[in-house]
């Protein structure tokens, strides 16, 4: 069913085997779509209902900081795939989209970034990133799955660092046998508790 | 524009802030709107943001904010708070339950520790993001702030 959802935009499958090939292996380096622009900022900005005038207020922003920054959040979002172009496939940006393994789907769980400098309006940013660990197959609330680790490297178009992001990332499948959760009587003992899960 | 906004804005200054001090709540309510605006805002389209099918194939009650839009909340309830001066210096959070189309969230967060380190005026902050159905995302960040 999930892979029906997700035809535009397929995940890889394979075995733990074949996801634990995958690790420490560098990728190249991959550069932005878009580059840093205030509209995207606006919406982005507009979305969280933040005033902050380092976004906002160009006078402000250019005496603090010498431009309009862009907001620390949408450091992933610069690089994201385009729905359609005319000459590239639509390809995940992240390994950890890439790994191969037998769940139709994925959560996000736990992500830690160190932020070393601001972007600025007309940066370009590139990434590199790798796959550090698979966890052995592991069953929480959601369901039967491998928890991620990646780590991820950006730049700015001056190859300076901008930031450095570690991420955990939890890609499972719902056993057809689970029951929903609204639906597990309240003294029934919990399967595995997930350490963490979300979006 | 700028300038009412800008008045409306606090400034803390390092040399201020103790450790122990809570930051002021920060309530915002997730209607479906600000969950598909929270896809494209961010270009991320996987379908758990936007299909709320999809997200209950994935064991989801509806649809929920992606990874991006909490982080850029989290940042939000430490800069209403510290001022557009911050610089953040580093966020690490752990999303234990989604929040879905329909909740309000909200932010809260304490000072946990006041320091130096290389030569930065630096504050560290717990804060927790939370639902009418309990904590969700607890998250830390590191601050850099200026000295008045």
């Amino acid at each position: 069913m999930a892979e029906e959802f997700n035809v535009p935009f397929p995940l890889e499958y394979g075995t733990y085997e074949d996801a634990l090939k995958m690790i420490e292996v560098r990728g190249e380096r991959k550069y932005a779509e878009f580059t840093v622009n205030w509209e995207m900022i606006k919406v982005y900005c507009a979305m969280e209902e933040d005033a902050n005038p380092s976004y906002w207020d160009e006078e402000y922003a250019t005496k603090q900081w010498g431009g309009i920054v862009a907001p620390p959040g949408l450091l992933l979002t610069w690089g994201m795939a385009l729905q359609w172009h005319p000459n590239k496939d639509r390809e995940h940006y992240f390994v950890a989209m890439k790994v191969p393994l037998p769940g139709d789907t994925l959560i996000n769980v736990a992500t830690s970034t160190e932020f070393h400098r601001h972007l600025f309006l007309g940066d370009r940013l590139s990434a590199v990133d790798r796959l550090i660990e698979v966890s052995e197959e592991k069953k929480t609330r959601l369901g039967v799955g491998h928890f991620l680790t990646t780590e991820a490297e950006f730049f700015n178009q001056k190859d300076e660092l901008i930031a450095v992001t570690t991420n955990n990332m939890f890609r499972y499948y719902v056993p057809e046998d689970k029951v929903p959760e609204d639906k597990v009587p309240e003294e029934s003992a919990p399967e595995e508790k997930a350490p963490e899960e979300n979006s | 524009m700028s300038e009412q906004t800008t008045s409306q804005i606090a400034y803390k200054y390092w040399d201020e802030i103790t450790e122990g001090e809570a930051l002021p709540r920060v309530e915002m309510p997730v209607p479906f709107e600000r969950v598909i605006l929270d896809a494209a805002a961010t270009q991320d389209y996987f379908p758990g943001h936007h299909n709320p099918a999809y997200a209950q194939h994935q064991g989801q009650k509806n649809i929920y904010l992606n990874t991006m839009a909490i982080e850029g909340f989290i940042d939000r309830v430490a800069t209403d708070w510290a001022g557009p001066h911050t610089f953040i210096r580093k966020r690490s959070m752990n999303m234990r339950a989604s929040i879905y189309a329909g909740d309000t969230m909200v932010g809260e967060g304490t000072v946990e520790k006041h320091y130096e380190q290389e030569g930065r005026k630096l504050v560290d902050l717990s804060i927790l993001i939370s639902t009418q159905a309990g904590p969700c995302v607890p998250a830390q960040l590191t601050l850099e702030l200026p000295c008045k």
